[in-house]
């Protein structure tokens, strides 16, 4: 709040020659002077209007009412007026007025610059009482508004997630109860601490740091799955933001936690359940495949056309399976981060010639026309054998597989730049427009009547995916309904 | 008439497995542990062994590390057969465990008949 340079000042004095001489002082200076010749008059201008008068001249010579007196009347009404008294020897009486609230007393046959010490130290005491008005006054808005505080505090409390602020350097300064139980710590041993001795974790740490510089690689880093980081034994997932002032600077962090120890514990459960039910069924798929084969085959004695007919069919529906148990050891394999195995130098060509000639085979039974040109003198590539298998697999089965009888597969394998590229064109049924951004989730299938009768986990797209992520590399799609589809992986080589 | 044996506790898949063999020619001896499958590899002496890896008693890679060991056995060609985790068995195994144990060849569970038969062919000796 601005501080008017000018001073209101109301001179009480029935001595008019002391009342002229302090009005001539104060109205040379630029205050505004009002005068009252009695103590009921300068009463009724002070309850007029009440903002109008900020230091008070009062003689304590004054006839009927005593100066005194209105002192005390004015400290009882709590009016921020700041009296300075007059009087003939500043003797007892004074002395009681200062007890009484007055802030200095002046004798009335001051000069000119006895008047200016005494009044100037008035005007900067009234100055200074003023701005401690102000002060107080927000203060205690401020904290009418954290009169709320109870309730804020109830709000943090009330959190199921743990909830650490800092200020911006690391010490916390506020901690909810589940964040005290979840690293068992006590207010008084986090409160004022860095948050580095309390929580044990340097990559948290880094976080806040990260929150208190602005550093702009954390905002994407939370905004995506939050990261869980180790605590002792727990998994705790994060998210850390900065704390800013109005002007947008950063004055600490902020972080929530949530305890997902057990969900941690639970998806290991899962994976593990996972990969032994695969192998567990694997066994006996293997089995299933061996019988019906040599049935089929006659080897354990002729088959009518019907028989041939129905155990082939059950042989598609097994080799089915197969896959679908392969697609998720493959996909929990790349949940794992182990789509990469074994880093070695691979012949791609080599690889591709061998996949290609595994899948013609099921492109005859369709009647599909396949075409596979290698380009001669492909850039060395080092990558994961069986990844890179995956990907050739599951792009021409899927073309094979979504093409109608009689269509057309084309693979290419050539060097672009610095890359190598794969390609697979067909001209079967497309994918949607409104599908085309999905197909690469797990487990979606685009579902139309063309599609129904296709068999498969909706994993396939998910796990090449993830295996060119893997390598670095890109994966892309061009398809029209109807029309075709053309998939383009490039994966950077080593030239 | 060359002799396979084949060492693999999953009965029904033997059964099977000995049909398709039986048709290409092969004199098939069966096993269904580790143990018993080394015992016949002695007494018959086989032109080729096809290993299940899970196996009680002694896994495949004993087995085959066994008959690796013995001067004359180490000639007999081994193919390592296993429904573990392709991947792993591609990676893991092939590198650790296979240069231990020293197999021909590996094929990961289910395997096609006519691969089976195929990679068989590649490693016994032709006449």
């Amino acid at each position: 709040m601005l501080i008017k340079s000018s001073i209101n000042i109301l001179v009480v004095e029935n001595d008019i020659t002391v009342l002229q001489k302090c009005r001539e002082l104060l109205v040379n200076e630029g205050h505004r002077v009002r005068t009252a010749e009695s103590v009921e008059e300068a009463l009724a201008i002070v309850q007029k209007q009440p903002g109008e008068v900020d230091i008070m001249l009062l003689s304590l010579e004054l006839p009927g009412w005593g100066g005194l007196t209105l002192i005390n009347v004015l400290q009882k009404a709590k009016r921020e007026i700041l009296i300075m008294t007059m009087s003939a020897n500043c003797g007892e009486e004074a002395i009681e007025a200062v007890h009484a609230g007055a802030y200095d007393c002046i004798r009335k046959t001051f000069t000119a610059d006895r008047f200016w010490t005494k009044i100037n130290r008035a005007i900067e005491a009234f100055r200074l009482r003023r701005q401690l008005g102000v002060l107080t006054r927000q203060r205690q808005a401020v904290l009418s508004e954290v009169g709320h505080d109870e309730n804020l505090s109830a709000i943090l409390q009330s959190f199921t997630d743990g909830l650490v602020v800092t200020d911006w350097q690391t010490n916390i300064v506020l901690l909810n109860e589940n964040a005290a139980s979840l690293f068992d710590l006590t207010r008084e041993k986090a409160l004022g601490h860095p948050i580095s001795d309390c929580i044990k974790s340097d990559e948290l740490l880094s976080f806040f740091m990260r929150a208190i510089k602005s550093d702009s690689s954390l905002a994407p880093l939370m905004a995506g799955e939050e990261p869980v980081v180790k605590v002792g034994e727990r998994a705790v997932r994060v998210h850390v933001d900065p704390v800013k002032n109005e002007t947008g600077t950063a004055i600490g962090a902020a972080c929530l936690f949530h305890d997902v120890t057990s969900i941690s514990a639970m998806a290991k459960l899962r994976d593990d359940f996972l990969s032994m039910v695969s192998h567990e069924l694997k066994a006996p798929l293997s089995s299933l495949l061996m019988q019906i084969s040599v049935v089929l085959d006659g080897l354990a004695g002729d088959l009518s056309a019907k028989q041939s007919d129905l155990l082939g069919k059950a042989k598609e529906k097994t080799k089915g399976m197969i896959t679908l148990v392969n697609d998720l050891l493959d996909y929990r394999r790349i949940q794992e981060g182990k789509s990469i195995q074994k880093i070695e130098n691979l012949d791609m060509a080599e690889i591709l010639r061998r996949t290609a000639e595994l899948m013609r085979l099921s492109a005859e039974e369709k009647e599909i026309t396949m075409s596979c040109d290698i380009a001669e003198e492909l850039p060395s590539f080092t990558g994961d054998r069986g990844g890179v298998e995956a990907i050739f697999v599951n792009l021409i089965s899927n073309a094979i597989k979504y093409t109608p009888k009689g269509g057309n597969v084309n693979v290419t394998l050539n060097k672009a730049g610095k890359e190598i590229r794969f390609r697979v064109v067909d001209n079967g049924m497309g994918i949607p427009s409104e599908d085309i951004d999905r197909i690469f989730d797990k487990f979606y299938r685009i579902k139309t009547e063309e599609t129904r009768s296709i068999s498969g986990s909706g994993l396939g797209l998910s796990i090449v995916k993830g295996i060119v992520d893997a390598h670095n590399g890109s994966i892309r799609v061009e398809s029209e309904a109807g029309k075709g589809t053309t998939f383009v992986v490039s994966l950077p080589s080593e030239a | 008439m060359k002799k396979v044996l084949l060492v693999d506790d999953d009965v029904d898949f033997c059964e099977a497995t000995k049909l398709l063999l039986d048709s290409k020619g092969y004199d098939v001896f069966l096993a269904h542990d580790g143990k018993a499958g080394l015992e016949k590899a002695l007494a018959a002496q086989p032109d080729l062994v096809i290993l299940d890896v899970m196996m009680p008693e002694m896994n495949g890679y004993d087995v085959c590390v066994v008959l690796k060991a013995d001067a004359e056995l180490k000639k007999i060609p081994v193919i390592l057969l296993t429904a573990v985790d392709q991947h792993m068995f591609k990676t893991t195994y092939t590198n650790v465990m296979g240069c231990m144990t020293e197999a021909d060849d590996y094929i990961a569970k289910p395997v096609e008949p006519e691969e089976l038969v195929k990679r068989m062919e590649e490693l016994l000796p032709k006449n």
